[in-house]
């Protein structure tokens, strides 16, 4: 992988991310929030309203307001929360880790359990077991977590009284304790996502099986795991480390579902709350996180694909 | 040479269980190939030569149904061998070297990994060992700098060297018998000749007996020593290469045969004098490529890939102006510039009116211009009856004597010599030839004085390319349209050009006319190059195949 292809990535991710900032902070101005009125109650009088405004800068110009703001973020300064009076940043990214932590884990659990099964039916198509596997796979993708997760605790908590329903331990406190409360939302937010990363790493390789040089690597008299592993199974791989990618994404901004579910505190519900109050800084300094965890992301996965396909940087 | 034969296939039959019932493959299939033989196998798409190559390979699609017959390698019967036993006989055994070399390469490892495996595989090398012995063998077909190549990725290499490394690696395991499939149709005339020349030095010095499946009769009878001629499914005749081509015995030989364009037989009548100029095109280059964003804010120019370079030429009222040249050599760019496909810069005339890009090409000059593209599967539209196809242009440009869109449709139709009811199908209901009618009808719905005919027989079979020839200058003569007619085939364009434009890398090296060109030879070296490499047919003169 050359350089010059990485810092061209590179670029672009940062000039998507300043794009974002611009409609994180617009959205924010346009919401009907009034940052003064959230700071003194609503008891306040219009004399008290105008200084704060004032003090605050609410009546410059947009574009000050903006420079202001992202100069702050640059730094590090994300502001102050107008709910808890602590400042943002440490806040943010202390949900975040939890997130991420919870994100990691289903995406591993996830690629444990599909890559095999995308396999498995792959070189049994047609079979029964692969007709089985679409069926499954096919209903796993139409449920929506929030079905999933009740199920799951239904069943899991509930019925069996196996593991923890709701709540969340940190792993540093309670090893033990933390991971079973990580077991349902992993598997929950796992599931979704293996029905359909193994259904396109099915059809990828199913159609990878089909291909000439495949075919060139069996007329070559190897045998058939060298060919499927060794030739096949590559190029199956390459769409998918961009869906996976993808689902980093996915999973950071639907987990906010099952953070709510599973009382985890994440960035999910750090944001809803955040929402619920009123908390712009907070609002602003979640939406940009979440925005720059996807982009380096994706930024990460056009890298690795650069480096397992060495035709894209030429493109 | 030894009695026992290397392969014999005796009273092989095949069928395909499709959805309309059992569809014979291949019926009744004697052949056999001796040791140190080169055996062609010449027949149409759809005749079941590759199907015996699959057959042969023991690589049978799932609905194959084998009904009788044996196949034999040595004293090995292969259609008794397992699964697990055919990875000891395929590479090993019996080496396969494909159609698209492009294609039968795994674009994700390198090309010196894909010819090792098969030595770790077969022979228990180490992989030291087998690098070392594919330094040796990519050198050995003529590889240039074979330690850099190993560590390139297919798309880092030519056509012409893909298929070297394929070569290489069919011949690493000294099989004792390797099936050609078609080894040179996706490359160009040079590198194909050169890629026929590298196959017989090898053959010649190995020894090792050749299946040679093509649908290219030249070839054939320039390489193998036997030749068998199949036709859906049956082979119709087999012999000696010389003996069947100078005295064909089987009509569909005979016929096969009399399609192989032959520049000395030539199908059009010759200009009356200088005609009128149609269109000239002065300075006419084309570039491909954009710049990027970045390079622009650093104010560095990106070079752009240029696809015409300062092309000068003019076409004359109901001429056929050949195009010449191998891929790449920029003829489809000239085809885009004139219909307004690619940006160019120079000058264009059209009867006598400036165009100077696709905003000046109204619909005067479109519906004047017309262009008949290589692949009819994706020029039609897969979701419009014939119809609708053939409707557009008449809709567009209105239907001559002002008579119903239908009627005007069903004369297109016989025009191009298919029935009527064709109307109501749709492509996928047609046969390549007779989409690529379907095409032609509609390029001629406009009453064009230039048709542009971009590779259009390239995709088709020998004999249903000489129909589709026979029918554009039937078509040339009633409508009196001119042609620019490109083709990579340099026989074809002698038997139907008025003049030749040859091109070679975006450039055009030399216009000559046919008759010039038979009497005093081509005065550019690139002409000259073009020329040898085409094959032709080769019927009187011994072979090297059958002699060492």
């Amino acid at each position: 992988m050359s350089l010059a292809y990485a810092l061209r990535r590179c670029g672009l991710m940062v000039y998507t991310l300043l794009v974002v900032s611009i409609i994180v902070f617009g959205v924010t101005q346009i919401l009907p929030a009034d940052a003064a009125v959230v700071l003194l109650g609503e008891n306040a009088t219009p004399e008290q309203l105008a200084a704060l405004r004032d003090r605050l800068g609410l009546n410059d110009p947009a574009w000050q307001q903006y420079a202001r703001w992202l100069g702050g973020v640059l730094t590090g300064d994300f502001g102050i929360s107008v709910r808890t009076g602590q400042p943002v940043l440490p806040t943010i990214l202390d949900a975040l880790s939890r997130s991420l932590l919870l994100a990691l884990l289903s995406i591993g659990f996830m690629l444990v359990i599909a890559v095999p099964l995308g396999i498995a039916a792959a070189t049994r198509r047609g079979q029964l077991g692969d007709i089985a596997f679409g069926i499954v796979s096919y209903v796993g993708v139409s449920l929506p977590e929030f079905v999933t997760a009740t199920l799951i605790i239904l069943l899991l908590a509930d019925t069996f009284k196996l593991l923890p329903a709701t709540g969340y331990v940190p792993l540093g406190e309670d090893f033990v304790a933390g991971l079973k409360h990580l077991v349902l939302p992993v598997v929950t937010v796992s599931l979704i996502m293996v029905a359909h990363v193994s259904r396109m790493i099915r059809s990828e390789l199913v159609d990878a099986l089909h291909s000439d040089y495949v075919r060139a690597a069996r007329m070559k008299g190897l045998p058939e795991t060298r060919v499927v592993y060794g030739h096949a199974l590559r190029n199956a791989l390459l769409p998918t480390i961009t869906i996976v990618a993808l689902d980093v994404g996915y999973v950071l901004g639907g987990i906010i579902v099952v953070e709510e579910i599973f009382a985890i505190p994440g960035i999910g519900r750090q944001i809803i709350i955040a929402i619920q109050s009123r908390d712009l800084l907070m609002i602003q300094a979640g939406a940009l996180t979440l925005a720059t965890t996807y982009a380096v992301m994706n930024f990460l996965a056009d890298l690795a694909y650069a480096v397992v396909d060495k035709r894209i940087q030429y493109e | 040479m030894s009695d026992a034969p290397i392969l014999a296939v005796a009273d092989y039959t095949l069928d395909y269980r499709t959805r309309l019932g059992a569809v014979r493959a291949l019926d009744a299939i004697e052949l056999t190939v001796g040791r140190g033989e080169v055996v062609g196998l010449v027949g149409e798409s759809g005749s079941g030569k590759t199907s015996l190559a699959w057959a042969i390979m023991r690589a049978l699609p799932a609905n194959a149904i084998e009904l009788r017959g044996t196949i034999r390698l040595g004293a090995v019967d292969l259609r008794a061998q397992s699964g697990t036993d055919m990875t000891h006989i395929r590479g090993r055994r019996i080496g396969m070297v494909f159609q698209d070399p492009a294609a039968s390469l795994n674009p994700t490892l390198t090309l010196g990994a894909q010819f090792v495996e098969a030595l770790t595989t077969h022979h228990g090398l180490s992989q030291a060992e087998a690098w070392s012995e594919g330094e040796r063998m990519f050198a050995r077909v003529g590889l240039a700098d074979p330690p850099a190549l190993m560590r390139r990725y297919p798309h880092e290499a030519s056509g012409g060297e893909k298929q070297r490394v394929i070569i290489a690696t069919a011949f690493a395991c000294r099989p004792e018998l390797i099936l050609f499939d078609e080894p040179t149709t996706a490359l160009d005339v040079i590198t194909a000749r050169q890629i026929l020349d590298l196959f017989l030095e090898l053959q010649r010095e190995t020894g090792v007996a050749s299946l040679y499946i093509s649908h290219d009769l030249a070839v054939v009878s320039q390489i193998a020593s036997r030749v068998a001629v199949i036709q859906r499914g049956r082979i119709v005749e087999q012999g000696g290469v010389s003996a069947v081509f100078a005295r064909p015995a089987h009509a569909y030989t005979r016929q096969l045969l009399a399609a192989v364009p032959r520049a000395d037989r030539r199908l059009v009548a010759e200009m009356s004098g200088h005609g009128k100029q149609l269109a000239a095109v002065r300075d006419l280059t084309v570039r491909y490529g954009r710049p990027s964003l970045i390079a622009d804010l650093l104010g560095r120019t990106k070079p752009m890939v240029t696809g015409n370079r300062a092309i000068s030429i003019e076409i004359r009222w109901g001429e056929i102006l050949g195009i010449v040249g191998e891929s790449g050599s920029g003829k489809s760019t000239l085809a885009r510039a004139l219909t307004g496909l690619a940006r160019f810069e120079g000058s264009l005339l059209f009867d006598g009116k400036r165009i100077g890009g696709a905003t000046d090409m109204t619909g005067g000059y479109r519906r004047d211009v017309q262009i008949v593209f290589q692949h009819p599967d994706s020029s039609l539209n897969p979701r419009q009856r014939i119809r609708d196809i053939l409707g557009r242009p008449f809709r567009l440009y209105g239907v001559p004597d002002g008579r119903p869109i239908a009627e005007a449709i069903a004369d297109l139709l016989r025009l191009v010599r298919l029935p009527a009811e064709f109307a109501d199908r749709f492509p996928h209901q047609l046969s390549g030839g007779e989409k690529q009618r379907v095409a032609i009808a509609r390029a001629f719905a406009s009453r064009p004085r230039l048709v542009i005919c971009d590779e259009v027989t390239s995709s088709l079979d020998v004999s249903v390319q000489a129909a589709v020839i026979e029918l554009l200058v039937d078509l040339q003569r009633k409508s009196g349209a001119a042609y620019i007619f490109i083709s990579h085939d340099i026989n074809l364009v002698r038997q139907i050009a008025h003049r030749i434009a040859v091109m070679y890398r975006g450039e055009l090296v030399e216009t000559i006319a046919p008759e010039q060109l038979s009497t005093h030879g081509p005065t550019h070296p690139y002409t000259a190059a073009l020329m040898a490499a085409v094959p032709t047919i080769r019927a009187a003169t011994t072979h090297a195949g059958g002699t060492s």
